[in-house]
């Protein structure tokens, strides 16, 4: 039997076990109730009416303003779902059973990822479904820029597997591995993308920073509409969405590389 | 006559502890090996060794002639493990488990149906089948655990401690199991039941901190040292803690 074969097999079997899982449906549930909180908050608060005048509401502000906020949900979703991915067998000794198979070690971890990849994918999906159906119910108009940000808030979830995986093939515990990568992501990243900011040097290969493409590319003129004095916070944030999904797609190959590097090596001790 | 495993000066180092030191063995095609000695004497690591969950410090083992270290799925395809307590996916049943396991060892279609339920009837474990292992107690894992090392009917079974968590009902079980399946297969096991290995096994290899004491017969070390098998391991492992 091929390795191909195997990875189809491994994955079966890893979409089952993530389907059988609450976490998948509870990040379903969160995933629209933060759609439907955004969107309350976006017309309850008056959102549009606050900003600028040269930014009106629209759909494409409509959009941005509740898949952006709304994306956080599935990125919340692929580090619990890649977490424990490797490090569980280690931790809770499900490798006794797993790992003396005729299975190569990165069959295993391909097919792992392609389980959660598809699961994450699902729930941004989902988000973005969500989405789309409010702006037809809301705008009766639908942004083609919705599906150009659902493209890169995949690759975004994406790039984030790719770390949680890294470290749940390094660290030993499940909750270890789930917390260094929110840490690294939310926490290290966005230190150094706001020293690099007020360095003056462009942050475009850092993380977040490109991650911020699922925004720009509905090309909402925010700097020109505060005149280049954005509000605090707001610092101008447009990463050019090409150069942004290139540098998200480096952020998951060489953590998953050395992922699977370091699940070939690692003992069941 | 040909030789299932053999283990040529594997020595295994954890972070500079010496957990196996340069043990060489050798079990022939119808033998059937029991691996004792007190806690901590390198019996698991041994037995993991062999299954290529650990890398050794030195040396290499080989399964019916195919390196571990080396080609290690082509090794271990011919073995059916059970090593330490092991755990499984909560989610699955015992019939999506063993379905998932056969498919990683080739099998297929009816075949392997037809296969999980006769090694589900054979642990006994028949009226659990659709059940998920979460509800599970440890002992009905372990007979799960002995339904996977057969399900491919490997020709080698590697068991660590294969009668732990079960009751005396399932201790019997698991020794007829053994006892019936030895006939056809290469046994070797590790465990610390006298009466086990003495109706299992007939060579006993006796390992104490990392080093190979003894390695030859029970009828053989029973008639030199004149005591019991449980004799003769607390003579040879005196001291030993």
């Amino acid at each position: 039997m091929s390795e191909f074969e195997k990875l189809k097999i491994v994955t079966k079997y890893e979409l089952l076990k993530q389907f059988r899982r609450k976490r998948f449906y509870g990040a379903l549930v969160l995933t629209l109730l933060a759609v439907i909180l955004i969107i309350a908050l976006y017309k309850g608060l008056d959102i549009p009416g606050k900003l600028p005048a040269l930014i009106t509401d629209s759909p494409e502000l409509f959009a941005l303003f509740v898949t952006s906020a709304s994306a956080t949900i599935p990125i919340f979703a692929a580090v619990f779902f890649a977490g424990d991915s490797i490090a569980s067998e280690f931790e809770h000794k499900t490798g006794y059973i797993l790992f003396p198979n005729p299975v190569k070690r990165s069959t295993l971890v391909v097919g792992k990822y392609i389980a959660c990849l598809t699961v994450t994918a699902l729930i941004v999906i989902f988000a973005y479904v969500a989405t789309v159906i409010a702006l037809v119910g809301i705008y009766q108009q639908l942004p083609i820029e919705v599906f150009g940000s659902l493209a890169l808030a995949l690759v975004y979830a994406n790039s984030v597997l790719g770390i949680a995986f890294l470290y749940s093939s390094l660290l030993k515990g499940s909750m270890g591995a789930t917390i260094a990568t929110l840490l690294t992501i939310m926490l290290v990243f966005s230190v150094i993308e706001v020293s690099l900011i007020f360095a003056n040097i462009d942050p475009w290969f850092m993380h977040g920073y490109a991650g911020d493409s699922i925004a720009s590319v509905y090309g909402i003129p925010f700097a020109a509409a505060w005149g280049g004095g954005m509000p605090a916070g707001m610092e101008e944030r447009s990463p050019d969405p090409a150069t942004s999904f290139f540098v998200m797609l480096g952020y998951f190959i060489v953590p998953f590389i050395l992922s699977i590097w370091l699940a070939k090596r690692r003992e069941m001790l | 006559m040909r030789e299932s495993i053999v283990i040529e000066g594997l020595s295994k180092y954890y972070n500079g502890f010496l957990a196996l030191d340069n043990l060489s063995l050798k079990i022939k095609e119808n033998e059937d090996v029991a691996l004792l000695g007190p806690n901590g004497a390198g019996k698991t690591t041994t037995l993991k060794l062999l299954c290529g969950l650990l890398r050794p410090s030195s040396g290499t083992a080989y399964i019916n002639g195919v390196n571990v270290v080396e080609e290690r799925e082509r090794a271990i395809s011919m073995v059916g493990a059970i090593l330490e307590t092991p755990e499984f996916y909560p989610f699955f049943t015992p019939e999506e488990t063993l379905s998932y396991l056969g498919r990683l060892r080739g099998m297929s279609g009816q075949g392997l149906k037809s296969r999980i339920d006769e090694v589900i009837k054979l642990v006994r474990l028949e009226g659990w089948a659709k059940v998920r292992i979460g509800k599970f107690s440890r002992g009905m894992k372990q007979r799960l655990a002995l339904a996977q090392a057969l399900l491919h009917d490997p020709p080698i079974l590697i068991l660590d401690e294969p009668a732990l968590g079960l009751d005396p009902r399932g201790m019997i079980e698991m020794r007829e199991i053994l006892k019936k399946e030895r006939k056809e297969k290469v046994v070797f096991l590790s465990s610390h039941l006298i009466t086990e290995v003495v109706q299992v096994c007939d060579k006993v290899a006796l390992i104490d901190h990392g080093h190979l004491l003894v390695y030859d017969s029970i009828l053989r070390l029973k008639r030199k040292y004149r005591k019991s098998l449980e004799g003769v391991y607390l003579k040879l492992t005196e001291g030993a803690i």
